[in-house]
């Protein structure tokens, strides 16, 4: 090993089970302490009103602090180790960032304050815009979808209201890769189109013939992301959304693939007319355990006024809410998720066109390199060029010695590493998809794939229980059924549990 | 910036991939969709220009206005120590925790989140979180017409006209009959008759206006005829309100802001759900249980995992993916810090305040429309329009409220407003308001 603490030593912390914030609890402890009240009493007259306390823990700020700290000790995270997570861009992200988003009235303004005292914060978003059109090619953006599938749900609503608006109701079909990512059907059913898949070909990318036998005047649009997600760059994309055009559909662009063309090409000159981004992946806001994300979309300038609002206008030299005259109305209680834009925008302004530029660039660099050793280990799914990520497949292993990609995901977590992707694409038998992204130097690289030879001769030793790696964690693979059966998801729950069962 | 690659590092990769420049590795690309001459953005700034940079945009916000606003985002007291532990770097980096064995921390402290969230409400079973308040509407709304598969939506008009707007993006109105029913005197009509289509009734605790009331009658009308009840409630007064259980609720959602967020400018926060647990199948999101290891250990793992996006594709109960983990974990740590003394201690506080502030303002000679079933929010009629009021007030350091109508104000008053800040509140909206 090379690369130091990452993939050398086990960051989590073992020893006994950490007991619940309420086993936790002795009644008369507590933390919190507020000034005394300063104004008369009135006597509080609501029939809603309770008169007994609500049922909440009992503990003391060192132990609260201890417990949490504890906990934390427990988890896997970007500032510990190494995530070659595929689709999902577990970048570095900067602390300046956060001191940024710490800044006074940008953390703690009221949301419904009147713009005339938020212009810092319309300034915000409206440089965030100007960055995000331009790396993406497109005119407008707004900022409403607090997450990627909320982005996708948006864009999907102004492709169905701009055909309602163009006497076009009856295209009802959105065309998705049978690689896509999940939330691209789930969005595309819950704004009401009909889901229709197109294949993939030998080589991994949308199968053209295919294509071109789906698209009838019933076509709405099509959702994809380039690179796809094998990893690979479309290079008919410019035939595959005139395609979609000529039969009067919209092209949308899933942006969870960014990372890899930034700096080297754009989906609005691909033929995209709307584009989501993930800021919590391309533009490295942390991504918080599972969020806050945020899922800003943009678009062609024919479908500005389509898009969820109030987005902001800057007219002389103030900076105003302005809805869109067709808007298909608020995604977010106020204005998406702010703090995690503002991020974003210090991410960019931090790399200027300088980072930008190359961004893409040492994303793919790194990736091409990491498959081009991986390769030595284990078999790629395809052979093309690959661009951010990349799949490779554990098939073979899963004929020879039943090892499968689980498991060699579940080994790699005692070394240190966090899992690839598994079983994504799900076209792909066995998969562990792999995406480094640029912030990871060539030594963590060079160990990921050291260690995965040495797994991989390691699982396929006699007597070896795969069941049992992870072997070196405060604990082992979780039994997923008594949760999923008996829904022990409250405390209590699995402790009433034992005694009934 | 950021990336590590030295000229070694980048000669034996070159030589790995038989390549001689990073423009090597797009000859695969289409030569006509490249970016020749790179992006049209401003030049590569060090972290000590881009503070004044950033210090310089954030100086053109108002600074310092005491916050008499709400509507779903309170201005509550958010302790350091809550701050600080949710911002540890091993929560906030981390990634959803699929790999159970190295995310047991937040593991636990999201079947805490749900946990805690079930015990304040009387529910049996709670989500990883949704965005925010007003999506957490429309999921519930969705859970309530896939399980009755009626289309009829009773949604009471004492909600923040922007939580109404989501609604009105997120449940197709072509489809679906959305009732909006006017509140009679601030209150839920007790006497509103529900139909069989009818699919939900959903309902804020207190109202949009502050109001609140005991809506065990309207709920039990609404379930004899076979309505999924759903309550919005502030969690900020759950400390000195009934549960929405105890009222009889089948669904629960809530702007979970006030508990562990800074206001944030509305965003990131976090939107709570709970439930029954006979509507689990139905539940959107994420969903952590208890389980054991090989060894009896115990275990967090995220569960009903069939429900979702990743597996179901286009038959998900919801495409929610990313949510707002980190909101959740700041919850779980406020409601632990607070405990039951604390959160009793805000909502009484708020409730004391702005009764002594309403009585301030009926001295002298304001209206408030609301004055005697509201609690901690409450409307104050102003003789100029609102709207300017309010651009006036804020030039005298106040956030006056939000604009309810052309001559109302809505008014909120947390536990952290004190009794001087109230006082030159309302000294200044007599200046103003009579000037």
């Amino acid at each position: 090993m090379h690369s130091g603490g990452n993939a050398s030593s086990l960051p989590l912390v073992g020893g006994a089970p950490e007991p619940t914030i309420n086993q936790l609890s002795k009644p008369g402890r507590r933390a919190s302490r507020f000034p005394k009240l300063d104004v008369p009493v009135t006597e509080i007259n609501n029939p809603a009103i309770r008169h007994d306390k609500p049922s909440l823990p009992e503990v003391s700020e060192h132990d609260l602090v201890m417990h949490y700290s504890r906990l934390a000790h427990r988890n896997f995270a970007v500032d510990v180790g190494f995530y070659p997570l595929g689709s999902c861009t577990m970048k570095y992200n900067p602390r300046f960032a956060d001191f940024v988003a710490g800044l006074s009235s940008f953390s703690n303004s009221h949301p419904a304050t009147p713009s005339a005292f938020t212009q810092g914060n319309l300034e915000i978003l409206h440089e965030l815009e100007k960055f995000l059109i331009e790396i993406t090619g497109m005119d407008n953006a707004t900022f409403q979808p607090p997450a990627g599938a909320s982005g996708e749900l948006t864009g999907l609503l102004i492709i169905k209201k701009y055909l309602e608006e163009n006497g076009l109701s009856n295209k009802k079909d959105i065309i998705v890769p049978d690689s896509a990512h999940g939330t691209n059907p789930a969005s595309a059913k819950m704004a009401g189109f009909n889901v229709v898949e197109v294949s993939t070909d030998v080589r991994g990318m949308v199968n053209i013939d295919d294509l071109r036998s789906l698209v009838n005047e019933n076509t709405a649009g099509l959702m994809l992301t380039n690179p796809n997600t094998g990893g690979l760059f479309e290079e008919n994309i410019m035939e595959i959304s005139n395609i979609i055009h000529e039969n009067g559909g919209l092209v949308y662009y899933d942006g969870a693939n960014l990372n890899a063309i930034v700096g080297v090409c754009r989906p609005g000159d691909m033929g995209f007319d709307i584009v989501h981004s993930n800021l919590h992946k391309t533009f490295a806001t942390p991504h918080g355990g599972g969020g806050p994300g945020s899922g800003p979309v943009a678009v062609k300038g024919f479908l500005k006024e389509y898009l969820p609002g109030p987005i902001v206008e800057h007219n002389d030299d103030t900076y105003e809410w302005y809805m869109p005259k067709s808007s298909i109305g608020r995604m977010h209680g106020y204005h998406g998720n702010f703090l995690v834009a503002l991020r974003a925008l210090v991410y960019m302004r931090l790399l200027g066109k300088e980072g930008l530029d190359t961004l893409g660039s040492y994303a793919v660099l790194n990736a091409r390199y990491l498959s081009s050793i991986i390769s030595k280990v284990i078999p790629l799914a395809y052979n093309e060029p690959c661009m951010h990520e990349f799949v490779a497949t554990v098939k073979h292993l899963k004929k020879s010695h039943k090892i499968k990609a689980y498991d060699v995901g579940k080994a790699l977590l005692d070394k240190g590493f966090h899992s690839p992707t598994i079983y994504f694409p799900l076209i792909i038998e066995e998969a562990l998809m792999f995406e480094p992204t640029e912030t990871q130097t060539v030594d963590t690289l060079d160990d990921l794939a050291e260690t995965l030879k040495v797994i991989v001769e390691e699982l396929q030793g006699d007597d070896v229980s795969l069941e049992s790696y992870p072997k070196n964690l405060p604990v082992g693979r979780p039994n997923e059924l008594i949760p999923a059966k008996h829904l022990t998801v409250n405390w209590g729950d699995f402790e009433l549990l034992e005694i009934t069962e | 910036m950021f990336v590590p690659h030295s000229e070694i590092d980048l000669k034996k990769m070159f030589e790995e991939l038989s390549i001689s420049s990073l423009d090597d590795l797009f000859t695969h690309i289409p030569e006509t969709l490249k970016l020749n001459d790179g992006l049209n953005v401003p030049s590569t700034l060090s972290e000590l220009e881009a503070i004044s940079h950033f210090e310089d945009i954030e100086s053109k916000n108002t600074q310092n206005l005491i916050c008499f606003a709400g509507g779903g985002h309170y201005d509550v007291y958010l302790p350091h120590t809550v701050k600080t532990l949710t911002m540890r770097p091993e929560f906030m980096t981390s990634y959803t925790p699929y790999q159970a064995e190295i995310s047991q921390g937040i593991l636990q402290i999201l079947f805490e989140y749900q946990s805690l969230i079930c015990d304040l409400t009387d529910m049996e079973l709670a989500n990883a979180s949704l965005y925010d308040g007003a999506t957490s509407v429309a999921e519930a709304i969705s859970v309530a017409i896939n399980k009755t598969k009626r289309d009829g939506v009773v949604v009471s008009n004492g909600f923040n006209p922007n939580t109404k707007e989501v609604v009105n993006t997120l449940v197709d109105t072509k489809k679906f009959n959305i009732k909006y029913v006017d509140l009679v005197d601030y209150m839920f009509p007790e006497d509103y008759i529900f139909t069989d289509s009818d699919a939900a009734f959903v309902v804020s605790l207190p109202h949009y206006e502050g109001s609140a009331q005991d809506l065990t009658t309207i709920v039990q009308n609404a379930k004899a005829a076979g309505v999924i009840t759903i309550c919005y409630v502030d969690p900020s007064m759950l400390g000195i309100l009934k549960t929405p259980g105890s009222m009889g609720f089948d669904i629960v959602v809530a702007e979970g802001q006030s508990m562990g967020s800074p206001l944030s400018f509305g965003g990131p926060t976090v939107g709570w759900f709970a439930t029954k647990k006979e509507l689990a199948r139905l539940v959107p999101g994420r969903i952590i249980g208890e389980s054991r290891d090989a060894n009896h250990t115990k275990t967090y793992v995220m569960t009903l995992r069939a429900r979702e996006q990743d597996i179901r594709r286009e038959k998900a109960s919801s495409n929610i993916c990313t949510n707002q983990t980190l909101n959740a974990v700041g919850s779980t740590i406020h409601l632990s810090w607070l405990g039951p003394q604390g959160l009793y201690e805000i909502g009484y506080q708020a409730i004391q305040k702005s009764s002594y502030m309403k009585q301030q303002l009926i001295n002298l000679k304001f209206n408030i429309s609301n004055a005697h079933n509201s609690l901690r929010e409450f409307i104050v009629q102003t003789s100029r329009p609102a709207e300017e009021v309010i651009l006036e007030m804020g030039t005298k350091g106040f956030l006056a409220g939000i604009k309810y109508s052309d001559n109302e104000i809505l008014v909120a008053v947390t536990e952290k407003r004190t009794k001087d800040e109230i006082d030159n509140y309302v000294k200044s909206l007599n200046e103003v308001d009579n000037a």
